[in-house]
């Protein structure tokens, strides 16, 4: 009796660690990884901030379609700006719509349920595409260091893809400063002839202090009486703008500094 | 995991900071429309009143009429002035002229010391609210015109950022008479038509006049004998000579930038082709030597390159070589005939004739070529010459007689780059050939 409950006993050991050690259920390996892909996917789409897109549920499922469209991975798209990182700051206007259509294009992405797909899969999982799965993980992980360059970037760039504006507030107030600025037509064709200005808004568009020219040792230099020119010309502007229309004034914080770079290079090009 | 848990923190703080950066919007456009601007009629003290009155008034409209004519300033109309005290010219009331969207002010005071004119200017920001040129000029009172121009020029060179141009002449040739008995007359005025005057009589034809860049000095062609001779001409004391003694026709003459050489054609035996002579040494050195007609050099404003025409390719094409003759390359690439190209001051445009299609056209071209901008259009108009600051361009334009032979004329032009700015230059009679010079030293 006792002997044969003694192999009994040892006969079922054995199978259980053939079992445990054979078997792929017992794999931590992927057990581990799908966590990793919701967890990151979740933060980020929640870090975006384009309200009016991603509330809008039929606008996101044309997004979908877009995308698919375009037979593209969902991490590719985003890719794209990282190649403008050394571009210049200001674009050409016919770049700019270039630009803006590819902002909207990354706010959508952002702002896709991006874990929706790979739940779909979690709920059929298949060991095989474990492999798949990794890759993903890792691709969105490139995402978001991607994101992070970007939004380094972008404070020396065109808007940043961390939007407080959007681009219909941003284009009301550069049609403002347009109308204002009188470009100073004589100064020749230079790359680098770009004046930044910082203004500091109160609550009803007025200028709350003096605007700041950024590169404003340039003025002073002797051989750089163009770039004072312009300088002057779009302190000017923001002088003659004042007040500007604002927008929604529950968003305050949002527009209340704003750099502005006056940029009459394609103008000048002739 | 935990690596991972704080890389997440560290976007998630990184986004945060980010979340703090300012908004930038880039204005890639402006408003084009001529800039408001106002100038005052500048004061005087009461003593002078009879000699200074009307000059003052007179500054004003010369000022204003130069600054109008650029086609960039709007001189805004004084009857709207709000201000009109003294102690404008030492502490605008901004307010005021910003009120009538005024963006620049302009004050002075004038004095008489010594018999001499004392002009004293100021150019205000009225939104920036500050000073931002002044100069005092002091001169004959009879130079008060000239004086106009040289502020009409620092106003200008204040606010859009290159040099002025209205302290110049051009020099023209004047024409009257019937078509086949045309009287060609040298004439010099200022850049606004005033101090018109005559260089030559009339007796011998005159043609392709050009001012020397540095001195008070012409260089022309003109008939002697029905043989055509390029000529020197000291606008100062009048003295007239020949340049050079060639065996064939000369024309075409043009100084280098630096006025120590002339540039021009020499044809023997139905060709032509380019040459150059030293001033001092009176040295001739051949630049090119080809079996086609090459003529109208014009030297790029660093003396290094030359621009010409040449049908050595079939047809009339514009070309550009180094000023010692070497790489002739053609830049013209567009369909019909080039000609009469001219270096711009600036050195980065080349302005030419275009006939096409029997057309006429004034156009420009960067110097490599690209870029062909056609500004203006005509039944027949050619020979562009540049303003001091290579903004602005002067040419001629004939009209077509009628079938009994009236009606023909010709006449000065001028139009910017933009291409919009077109206004007739008014002469005395009619005119032909002029020629813009540099700023007066």
């Amino acid at each position: 009796m006792i002997y044969s409950v003694t192999s009994s006993l040892f006969l079922h050991i054995i199978i259980i660690l053939i079992a445990v050690v054979s078997l792929p259920i017992f794999s931590n390996e992927r057990l581990d990884t799908p966590p990793i892909i919701q967890v990151e996917l979740i933060e980020i789409s929640e870090k975006t901030n384009v309200p009016e897109i991603s509330k809008k549920q039929k606008e996101k499922t044309t997004i979908e379609k877009e995308i698919e469209k375009k037979d593209t991975k969902i991490n590719q798209p985003i890719m794209k700006p990282k190649e403008k990182k050394s571009s210049e700051k200001v674009l050409d206007p016919a770049e700019e719509e270039l630009l803006i259509e590819k902002k909207i294009e990354e706010k959508m992405i952002q702002n896709m349920p991006l874990k929706k797909p790979i739940l779909k899969k979690k709920d059929k999982f298949d060991p095989l595409k474990i492999a798949e799965l990794i890759d993903q993980a890792k691709d969105t992980q490139t995402v978001e260091e991607i994101v992070e360059d970007l939004d380094y970037d972008s404070i020396d760039s065109t808007p940043s893809l961390d939007k407080k504006l959007t681009l219909s507030e941003e284009d009301a107030i550069r049609a403002q400063f347009m109308q204002c600025w009188s470009i100073p037509l004589g100064i020749p064709f230079d790359d680098s002839m770009i004046v930044k200005i910082k203004i500091f808004l109160d609550t009803d568009g007025s200028l709350a202090r003096p605007p700041e020219v950024v590169q404003h040792e340039r003025m002073n230099k002797p051989s750089e009486k163009y770039f004072r020119t312009l300088a002057e010309s779009a302190l000017r502007a923001v002088r003659r703008c004042d007040p500007i229309k604002v927008p929604d004034i529950t968003r305050y914080d949002n527009w209340k500094n704003i750099q502005l770079n006056f940029d009459p290079r394609e103008i000048l090009r002739g | 995991m935990r690596i991972l848990f704080t890389f997440l923190v560290l976007i998630n703080f990184l986004s945060i900071t980010n979340s703090f950066a300012i908004i930038e919007i880039d204005i890639t456009e402006g408003n084009r429309e001529p800039l408001p601007i106002a100038i005052t009629n500048f004061f005087y003290d009461s003593e002078f009143e009879d000699e200074l009155q009307k000059i003052s008034v007179d500054m004003k409209d010369v000022m204003a009429a130069d600054l109008e004519r650029s086609g960039l300033f709007k001189p805004i109309d004084k009857n709207a002035f709000i201000q009109k005290s003294r102690s404008m010219h030492i502490k605008p009331r901004f307010e005021d002229w910003r009120l009538i969207n005024s963006q620049a002010l302009v004050t002075g005071e004038l004095q008489i010391e010594s018999d001499k004119l004392r002009v004293e200017f100021r150019l205000w920001d009225t939104f920036g609210e500050k000073e931002i040129e002044a100069l005092v000029l002091i001169t004959t009172i009879e130079n008060w015109r000239r004086i106009s121009h040289m502020i009409a020029d620092k106003i200008y060179e204040r606010l859009t950022g290159e040099s002025g141009y209205f302290d110049t002449r051009i020099l023209y040739v004047s024409e009257s008479g019937p078509k086949n008995k045309r009287i060609k007359k040298l004439a010099i005025m200022d850049q606004d038509t005033h101090n018109h005057r005559y260089l030559t009589s009339g007796k011998e034809l005159v043609l392709t006049p050009r001012f020397n860049p540095v001195k008070q000095e012409i260089t022309y062609l003109s008939y002697f004998k029905n043989l055509p001779r390029v000529y020197l001409l000291d606008i100062q004391t009048g003295i007239q000579e020949v340049v050079g003694d060639f065996p064939g026709m000369t024309f075409a003459p043009r100084f280098s930038p630096d006025g120590n050489k002339i540039i021009m054609s020499l044809a023997r035996e139905g060709n032509s082709d380019l040459y150059v002579m030293d001033m001092n040494s009176r040295v001739v050195e051949r630049l090119t030597d080809s079996p086609a007609i090459d003529t109208s050099p014009s030297y790029s404003p660093d003396g290094k390159k030359v621009t010409f025409n040449s049908d050595r390719g079939g047809s009339q094409q514009i070309y550009v070589m180094d000023s010692k003759g070497r790489n002739q390359t053609r830049i013209s690439r567009g369909t019909g005939n080039y000609a009469t190209p001219v270096w711009s001051p600036r050195g980065d445009l080349i302005a030419f004739t275009k006939n096409f299609k029997g057309r006429y056209y004034i156009g420009v071209m960067r110097t490599d070529g690209s870029g062909e901008r056609l500004l203006t259009e005509n039944w027949y108009q050619e020979a562009p010459s540049w303003s001091s600051n290579g903004r602005v361009l002067i040419f001629y334009r004939e009209t077509a007689a009628n079938d009994k032979g009236e009606g023909h004329s010709s006449s000065i032009w001028s139009i910017d780059l933009t291409g919009f700015n077109e206004r007739k230059v008014n002469t005395p009679e009619d005119a032909s050939d002029p020629s813009w010079s540099r700023l007066i030293q």
